[in-house]
């Protein structure tokens, strides 16, 4: 811990001798979400091989980590899970955020297979709100089984509770402050509600197996939306997102090598083959 | 011996003059962190004034910032580790002390010390692998519907093995500084083996015991990684009552396990948030420091008796 704070002030007392310029031999650093992550990781190894440039990927923070580092200028793209906000834009208003959009998601409703085999198959949004709220608390409530609902929030700030507390809220600044256990990164997440009873949580419609973990419907002016291809594409389901790298102004030398492959049929491949919608998909 | 080093040294020798530069570079970043961290943490004592250590509700978008519920999973992560492992370890100590011939005596000190060359993560993961499970197990079985493994009791009990190798060393050196003198002294006045251990020797250790205790509890403060996987991290636990048990087998959060999460990177560039992120490094530096010096103060105190 101590390390991590010293590196943090050092970082801070180097920031302030005077800006850092990123030069041409330097790798081009790319940090955010964990969703988004899966794509760029493995297209930055065909980068990396291919163009011959140095690619430094990281998921510190999540969403909100990428859009604060490109902010601070210390990573050229920023990966995101969720559209910017203007709370973003506000924050660093020198910055001129450029979102190139490489795909689609949705952040599904997860539960563990105790839940799902107690018959829980949807959920209503008011529901939820009930659950988040805690004014619900057992499963038997919404027509589960009586075990007690172990609810892991995502971090607030990640990409996907952004999502989730915009469509719970409106706009996740007019979410309710509540306390539950927290979890991070998509693994982390499948893995805690996998492995315990009454478990639900939000997640990547990707990491969605229907093995260990099963995506509710939700349930919403009567008709239930399911986080299926068919349903993100056609904008049915409420929580899907776009996928987006974000860099400070449009992307350039090396940022802009990076891009246009995550772009070209190969890259888009890349992001089909990990579960999301490419943007042909979309424009089918 | 002393008064001919201080005329030697009177002139500026090099030698003198590198080491002064080492020693004033040491003593300095650590008054300069201290400094950094306060500078950089004033935006929140301005906007939260003292409600930053007694609030119990930390929720950033509201710019709720109150730590009190995270001093307080650290404190108490940190008294359950301790609470395991000083019996455990004073045993340990007193077996390798006082029972085992020299020779084994070493072999049995290094292994323990082996525990804490172990890298935290490496716990982490054990905590996850097999901590959490039983831990859950546990308390679905006496009753209660715990959400996971994850409770601020499991992060103190994985601690606990973790400061272990501490207590056993410091307090296995404590009772090895009691002089033979003495044990001979007891036995001959008829004292069995195991009197002269618990009323001569262990007395006579006792603050060299007490201070191997306080290091330990200093370690375990500052833990982060394996706490933060094994924790739950849920903000707002602070118990109905400050002796209450109820909060122990729930998911928690400490100091270091808000530290190591997302929102230490969500919170930069934002001046008050980031105030609040660093003000909580600091309330640990405070603690850690605080259990630090009392230990080493005890030790030389410990080591004038003895």
């Amino acid at each position: 811990m101590r390390n991590q704070v010293w590196i943090a002030g050092l970082a801070w007392v180097l920031g302030s001798c005077g800006e850092t310029t990123h030069s041409a031999f330097a790798p081009l650093r790319i940090n955010g979400s964990t969703t988004v992550n899966l794509v760029v990781a493995e297209a930055a190894e065909v980068v990396r091989e291919k163009a011959g440039i140095e690619i430094l990927v990281d998921t510190q923070g999540g969403s909100s980590g990428g859009i604060a580092q490109v902010g601070e200028g210390r990573a050229e793209i920023g990966m995101s899970s969720k559209p910017l906000s203007d709370r973003d834009r506000k924050r660093f208003p020198e910055v001129d955020f450029v979102e190139t959009t490489i795909g689609q998601d949705a952040v599904a409703l997860v539960v563990s297979k105790d839940v799902w085999d107690g018959g829980v198959r949807s959920i209503a949004k008011r529901e939820m709100l009930a659950i988040y709220e805690g004014r619900i608390t057992y499963w038997s409530e919404v027509g589960g089984p009586n075990t007690k609902i172990a609810f892991f929030n995502k971090e607030p700030g990640r990409g996907t509770w952004e999502v989730f507390a915009t469509w719970l809220y409106g706009d996740a600044d007019r979410a309710a402050a509540v306390s539950f256990p927290e979890v991070g990164g998509n693994e982390e997440t499948r893995n805690k509600v996998a492995g315990t009873q009454g478990a639900l949580s939000q997640l990547s419609a990707s990491w969605i197996d229907g093995e260990t973990v099963f995506a509710l419907s939700l349930e919403e002016e009567g008709e239930l939306r399911v986080p299926s291809a068919e349903e993100i594409r056609r904008g049915l389901y409420p929580m899907s997102r776009p996928l987006v790298l974000l860099t400070d102004g449009p992307p350039e030398g090396f940022e802009k090598t990076f891009v246009d492959f995550v772009l070209s049929p190969r890259g888009q491949a890349i992001v089909e083959k990990h579960g999301y919608l490419s943007l042909t998909d979309l424009n089918k | 011996m002393n008064q001919t080093a201080r005329t030697h040294s009177d002139r500026w020798s090099f030698t003198r003059l590198v080491c002064a530069t080492f020693t004033g570079l040491t003593v300095g970043s650590v008054v300069l962190m201290a400094l950094l961290f306060a500078a950089q943490s004033v935006p929140v004592w301005r906007h939260a004034g003292p409600e930053y250590i007694v609030g119990g509700d930390w929720f950033y978008r509201q710019e709720l910032f109150g730590a009190a519920s995270m001093i307080y999973g650290t404190v108490v992560v940190a008294a359950i580790a301790v609470a395991i492992a000083t019996p455990l370890g004073l045993g340990a100590a007193i077996g390798t002390a006082e029972l085992l011939p020299a020779r084994a005596r070493l072999w049995v000190k290094g292994a323990i010390e082996l525990l804490a060359g172990i890298p935290s993560v490496v716990y982490g993961l054990l905590g996850v692998l097999f901590l959490r499970g039983w831990v859950d197990d546990a308390l679905r079985s006496a009753g209660y519907e715990p959400i996971g493994g994850d409770t601020l009791f499991t992060a103190g009990l994985l601690l606990a093995v973790m400061v272990l190798p501490t207590i056993v060393t410091l307090a296995d050196d404590a009772l090895r500084a009691v002089p033979g003198s003495q044990r001979a002294a007891a036995r001959g006045l008829g004292m069995t083996r195991a009197e002269t251990v618990l009323s001569v020797c262990v007395p006579q250790a006792g603050r060299g015991i007490f201070a191997a205790v306080l290091l330990a509890l200093g370690r375990a403060l500052g833990e982060t990684i394996a706490v933060f996987l094994v924790v739950g991290r849920q903000d707002g636990q602070w118990p109905a009552h400050l002796l209450s048990f109820e909060r122990l087998f729930e998911p928690g959060q400490t100091l270091s396990s808000k530290l190591g999460g997302a929102e230490t990177n969500i919170a930069y560039g934002d001046p008050l948030h980031w105030g609040a992120m660093v003000g909580l490094g600091l309330l640990l530096f405070c603690l850690v420091t605080f259990a630090s010096f009392v230990s080493g103060w005890l030790q030389k105190r410990g080591g004038q008796v003895a």
